[in-house]
């Protein structure tokens, strides 16, 4: 369903960039002007299953996501959905793909409604089709209380269901979350949670970045670590605690993360 | 792309601090303008009036009738004192012991049939002055004075006969351009430091929500991730930052022309009011034209910077300094020696700053105009299209 192969993405430095690098640390993902972010990332994920992406901060999670999102376009390597390449169909990509991160907003002066509705419009769908999708999101999502309430006054957890109603009303076959639930309470966790299981019974596979690893074992069928732009770790939940060497997810997750960087 | 415009448009009219400066900015700062330039010049003109200037004549005894009519004018004071000559007066005015000083010279007898030269020494600064104009006044009447004398001795005592020896002919001019031109000359160098300024200020700040607002947000990714194009959402958001600079630019033009209209009806005291009501609608649409591609223009601009910014804070960092940049163009157009020509029509901004002034003196010339709204739309398109580039590059969209 989603097949990832040999992604590479790089970017130019900036001076500001290059400040905050200092000699001591020698990065090997520093090249002259430019670092590269991702330097070879693969993974796949079947229908109905969860991936779980781990890794250390400045992994490169967030750009491998940015790039199955096709909001970055990768250097090189291949991204399919459904049979469809990524990197060569962006636009159609796009109707497959439904993307939310930890630091997705809302348009503060629209309400929730006219939120969800607008890239309902900006996905080409409208009248009674529109109205349905909408609905019946809301009623699932238990929003019905606060949709025309502008969003600028919306708690943090009526703000993430409507990110989430925002996410998926053009029905993605696929859907990817970046950190979802980082700086989130434990209540609009759970609204996260359900969500993601409540697509894995549909069949849908979902592809989230994450530091919390329990959430790894509530959730996820697969996992996928990445360490400086490195695929370190991809397959099943079960593997990786055999790789790890432990039954504990976070014993098992340093485990990888120390023989990687030995090698 | 419309879908983005209507949303966008939504969003800005409910947002109450850029309404403040798309609407109530323009509305009110031209009364206000009025009421201060009206108030301070009603202030100086009264100041003016009373003021008693200490006057120094040098060679009285040779005009006596005139020394006594500069005694007993309300507005002079005669300073005894004993300055020799010109160089003792203008020291003397250094000093401020003295505020104006007459010299006559001594040949200045009626009798003598010969023309004189009277020097008259002050200070001409600035500011409102009737100093001269008292002075000219009385020497106005001394001399038709001597006049009738001299015609008089002459064997003339006709008074149509002395005015046709003394002007044979005489011109009259019948015009009322020419107080307009006149007023249009000094409101026109002051409209254009109002009038583009605030069309790049009706810009400056949807364009800040719209760019680097969505940003922060965090909303441009996901919007990024819709099936519209990027070239198409940056041209919603193109219209919508225009809209808003355009909206400001006609209120502000709107809100000169009423408040021109209720000077002109209640207040009906300085010619100014009376020049400028001259301006007809068509030039008010005319001025309009001008600054719609200067929007165009300042727009893409302004949304190149916004969406390049990282944040609120950052955006209008970058804005600071442009609004202070706007001003130079505007400032080459008041340089003197500076008129609309074929060439300087050319020149962006200034150009539009030129024809403001032309448009209010009532001076224009159909062909310039057309050349500075050619060359300004070609420029607004250029921007655009840079723009437009800029917003499908990644190193701008994640920084
Ligand atoms: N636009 C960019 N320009 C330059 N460098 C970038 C850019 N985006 C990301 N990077 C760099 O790439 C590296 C990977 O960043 P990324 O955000 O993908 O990490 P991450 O795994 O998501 O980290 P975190 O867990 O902190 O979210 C970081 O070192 C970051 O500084
Ligand atoms: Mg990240």
């Amino acid at each position: 369903m989603i097949s990832v192969n040999g992604l590479k993405k790089k970017f130019k430095l900036t001076k500001d960039h290059k400040k905050g690098i200092t000699e001591a640390q020698q990065d090997p993902r520093e090249e002259k002007d430019y670092f590269h972010s991702v330097r070879d990332v693969h993974f796949h994920c079947e229908q109905g299953e969860v991936l779980g992406l781990l890794g250390p901060n400045g992994a490169g999670k967030t750009t491998t996501l940015r790039m199955l999102s096709t909001a970055l376009k990768p250097d090189e390597g291949s991204i399919e959905v459904g049979g469809v390449d990524l990197v060569k169909k962006p636009l159609a990509g796009r109707k497959a793909i439904g993307f939310l991160s930890g630091s997705t907003g809302l348009y503060g002066r629209l309400t929730a409604k006219e939120n969800v509705e607008y890239f309902a419009k900006l996905h080409g769908m409208k009248g009674a089709e529109l109205k349905q999708r909408c609905d019946e999101l809301f009623t699932l999502l238990d929003m019905h209380s606060f949709l025309d309430k502008r969003a600028d006054n919306l708690s943090t957890g009526m703000k993430q269901k409507t990110n989430i109603a925002r996410a998926v009303v053009h029905r993605p076959k696929v859907v990817i979350l970046d950190e979802p639930t980082t700086g989130l309470d434990i209540m609009t966790t759970q609204t996260v949670i359900n969500f993601i299981k409540g697509l894995k019974e549909q069949g849908t596979p979902v592809v989230f970045s994450t530091h919390h690893l329990d959430e790894v074992a509530l959730l996820c069928d697969r996992v996928t670590v990445i360490d400086q732009g490195l695929t370190c770790f991809d397959g099943t939940l079960a593997a990786f605690k055999e790789q790890g060497h432990s039954e504990e997810l976070n014993q098992a997750f340093m485990n990888i993360l120390e023989g990687h960087r030995h090698v | 792309m419309f879908e983005v415009f209507l949303k966008e448009i939504k969003e800005l009219l409910r947002d109450r601090k850029t309404l403040m400066f798309i609407v109530a900015l323009p509305l009110l700062i031209f009364p206000v303008i009025f009421a201060v330039v009206g108030y301070m010049m009603a202030m100086a003109n009264l100041e003016a009036e009373q003021e008693v200037h200490k006057v120094y004549i040098i060679g009285a005894e040779a005009a006596p009738e005139f020394t006594e009519s500069v005694k007993y004018h309300k507005n002079f004071e005669l300073v005894t004192a004993n300055y020799a000559n010109k160089n003792d007066i203008i020291q003397a005015i250094q000093n401020e012991e003295l505020d104006v000083g007459i010299v006559i010279e001594a040949k200045a007898q009626p009798e003598s049939r010969e023309q004189t030269t009277w020097q008259v020494i002050y200070n001409d600064s600035a500011r409102i002055n009737y100093l001269f104009i008292y002075i000219e006044e009385l020497k106005e009447q001394y001399q038709s004075k001597v006049q009738t004398l001299s015609f008089n001795a002459l064997g003339v005592t006709k008074e149509s006969e002395m005015e046709f020896l003394i002007s044979p002919i005489k011109l009259e001019k019948v015009d009322t351009a020419d107080a307009r031109e006149s007023w249009g000359e000094k409101i026109g160098v002051l409209l254009p430091y109002l009038l583009i300024p605030i069309v790049l200020t009706g810009a400056v700040y949807p364009a800040i929500d719209l760019g680097a607002g969505e940003k922060e947000r965090g909303t441009l990714e996901t919007l990024l991730l819709t099936p519209i194009s990027r070239t198409n959402i940056v041209l919603g958001k193109f219209l919508t930052v225009l809209s808003a600079s355009l909206a400001t630019a006609s209120l502000s033009i709107l809100s000169m022309g009423l408040w021109l209209f209720v000077a002109r009806t209640f207040v009906n005291v300085s010619e100014f009011t009376v020049a400028l009501s001259h301006i007809t609608f068509v030039e008010l649409l005319a001025m309009l034209s001008l600054l719609i591609p200067l929007a165009a223009m300042f727009s893409s601009i302004v949304l190149s910077i916004s969406i390049y910014a990282r944040t609120f804070k950052e955006a209008q960092n970058y804005m600071g300094p442009l609004s202070m940049l706007v001003f130079i163009p505007v400032m080459i157009s008041v340089m003197p020696n500076m008129e609309l020509t074929y060439k300087t029509a050319f020149i962006p901004v200034t150009n539009v700053a030129l024809a403001i002034k032309e448009l209010l003196k009532g001076t224009s010339e159909i062909g310039i105009l057309a050349v500075i709204v050619g060359s300004s739309i070609l420029l607004a398109v250029g921007l655009l299209a840079f723009c437009v580039r800029w917003f499908n590059q990644e190193k701008v969209l994640f920084r």
